[in-house]
């Protein structure tokens, strides 16, 4: 039973049609204790399967330890949304509901490998001195997420010096508690800063600059 | 049990998609992509008029985050609010209207054609229909911005989930509120609705599901003055209006339903709006510039459901057409310094 039905299925063809260059999607899965590990994997393949220039690679979490720790996979499921290069372009949990848009999104982007961003954010993100990694925090059923991701996924494939994960709360509880997650979008910017709600570019660039510097945040 | 949302139509490039549109201009720009937006699409569409509808962030508008809408017409079994949206859409995308992802920033109402910018293009139209909906409504209450996403929410599907188990306070007695108190009980133990009034102003309907829902407790006649919490929510300071005593209720999270405001800021000197922010619809939703119309939530005060936005949506496009068809392109210009003599 196809996870895509005809009508969506149809859409991502037709989205996928005038990709700039070659996808893939690397899938981290695990035959046991993952709820959404093969459902993840399946919805990646029926992705893959509609456009010949994404390809699906599946991944098993801990034989392939290797491999994870290479494209730097902590959690499953994953997925890699890898183009020319790796931007570290990542998805934690099902991308389900409105984060299916995140998906497609990720995959148009990184086979363009032009983020758009504004002249400003450009700038300011090539002149990033020191890594930064984003964790967007949603669920499936939250309308303003995509916005984030869709946003932090652009920094990422902008500067080598940040990656960027969706990450689905409700499949990830302990990461929700330690993140204090109690609404969505929430993003969490190396550990230390968090953002609330699905801010513009100028607003994320602005606490990615504050993490980095190290300014503590008003509590 | 997955469903899967394909809400993205075209992302807006830079530069924008398509280089000639920079030349061309559009027959009509719908700003906003809510029921008002989609269904003005529709129609303008299927008149064959040359359609962009800039859909905003969050395609859909308000029911893109309801749970369940019960009152549209054709649906007797009730639809999902992003299903009912996503429809919307694709209806509209059916007869070809353009449809972009992206907020209208900056609009010129005094030039002809009329320019609408968004952050990283700009669009020229002989008409515009304005239907950018309304936004929830914050009590303006001290903690209410300090913990938004730790414990303050708007978004009851979005952040349901988080509270499972746990206790929380819903502001407001109107349908928003009351629904989406129900549809907490799915997750939270108890659920505390807190209103200024001795009565619901919900649809009865609603009002019977919540009284009958062993995990929802009125509060009444009370109104929030602070949200109280440390790292998180723990509660909030309530005033009854009637007796003046003021309480805490112990609560880990708030929802706040208590209202919606217009949309209209990009608006403010170019439309004539009422004291409220609602932008004036003088007659067959015609703002006070000819060749600019009005539709759904950011126009009604009183009604605002799906219908009605949908309603005046359709009601906007016609009128945008007969418009184009009664003062051909050369003609608007004329058209206009003449009617503006009278105003």
């Amino acid at each position: 039973m196809p996870l895509l039905n005809d009508e969506i299925a149809g859409q991502v063809k037709e989205q996928l049609e005038t990709l700039a260059g070659p996808v893939r999607l690397v899938v981290f899965t695990q035959t046991f204790e993952c709820e959404y590990c093969a459902e993840n994997r399946q919805l990646v393949e029926e992705v893959a399967n509609l456009s010949d220039q994404v390809t699906a690679e599946v991944y098993n979490f801990v034989a392939d330890k290797e491999k994870a720790e290479e494209l730097e996979i902590d959690k499953i499921p994953a997925i890699a949304v890898i183009g020319a290069e790796d931007y570290g372009v990542r998805f934690y949990g099902i991308p389900a509901g409105y984060e299916f848009t995140s998906l497609i999104h990720a995959i148009q982007a990184v086979a363009a490998g032009e983020p758009e961003l504004s002249e400003e954010g450009l700038q300011a993100l090539a002149e990033l001195a020191d890594p930064v990694h984003m964790q967007v925090f949603v669920t499936p059923t939250c309308p303003y997420c995509p916005q984030s991701v869709v946003l932090a996924h652009q920094m990422a494939i902008a500067s080598p010096m940040v990656r960027a994960d969706m990450v689905e709360a409700t499949e990830f509880p302990h990461l929700s508690m330690k993140y204090q997650v109690m609404g969505v979008p929430r993003t969490v910017i190396n550990e230390t800063t968090h953002v609330e709600g699905a801010v513009p570019e100028p607003m994320l660039l602005e606490k990615l600059q504050e993490a980095l510097a190290g300014i503590p945040e008003q509590v | 049990m997955f469903d899967f949302k394909l809400t993205q139509p075209q992302q807006e490039k830079h530069p924008p998609i398509d280089v000639e549109q920079e030349g061309q201009i559009f027959d009509l720009v719908i700003i906003g992509g809510g029921p008002a937006g989609l269904t003005a699409a529709l129609y303008a569409s299927r008149a064959r008029l040359k359609t962009l509808v800039l859909i905003g962030s969050i395609p859909g508008g308000q029911p893109a985050n309801t749970d369940i809408v019960e009152n549209y017409p054709g649906f007797p079994d009730g639809v999902g609010g992003p299903e009912l949206a996503d429809l919307f859409r694709r209806q509209a995308e059916r007869f070809d209207a353009q449809v972009v992802q992206s907020e209208a920033t900056e609009v010129d109402f005094s030039s002809r054609p009329f320019i609408i910018r968004t952050h990283t293009s700009s669009y020229r139209a002989y008409t515009v229909i304005v239907a950018t909906g309304a936004v929830p409504r914050r009590m303006g209450v001290p903690g209410e911005d300090r913990f938004y996403g730790r414990g303050v929410s708007f978004c009851a599907t979005c952040d349901g989930f988080f509270y499972r188990d746990k206790k929380v306070v819903v502001i407001g007695g109107g349908d928003s509120a009351v629904a989406e108190g129900i549809f907490l009980t799915r997750f939270a133990q108890e659920v505390i609705i807190v209103h200024r009034r001795d009565e619901l102003r919900a649809t009865k309907i609603y009002q019977e599901r919540a009284f009958a829902n062993p995990k929802i407790k009125f509060v009444w006649d009370t109104v929030v003055e602070e949200v109280l919490g440390d790292q998180t929510v723990t509660g909030v300071r309530a005033r009854n209006v009637k007796t003046g005593e003021t309480s805490i209720i112990d609560s880990d999270g708030v929802f706040v339903y208590v209202g919606m405001d217009p949309k209209t800021e990009v608006f403010a000197g170019q439309l004539e709006l009422d004291e409220w922010g609602y932008i004036v619809s003088t007659h067959r939703q015609q703002t006070n510039v000819p060749g600019v119309f009005v539709a759904g939530d950011v126009q009604d005060p009183l009604y605002r459901q799906v219908v009605v936005a949908a309603g005046t949506g359709a009601i906007a496009a016609m009128e945008a057409e007969k418009f184009l068809g009664e003062y051909p392109q050369s003609e608007i210009d004329k058209v206009v310094s003449s009617s503006s003599d009278h105003c």
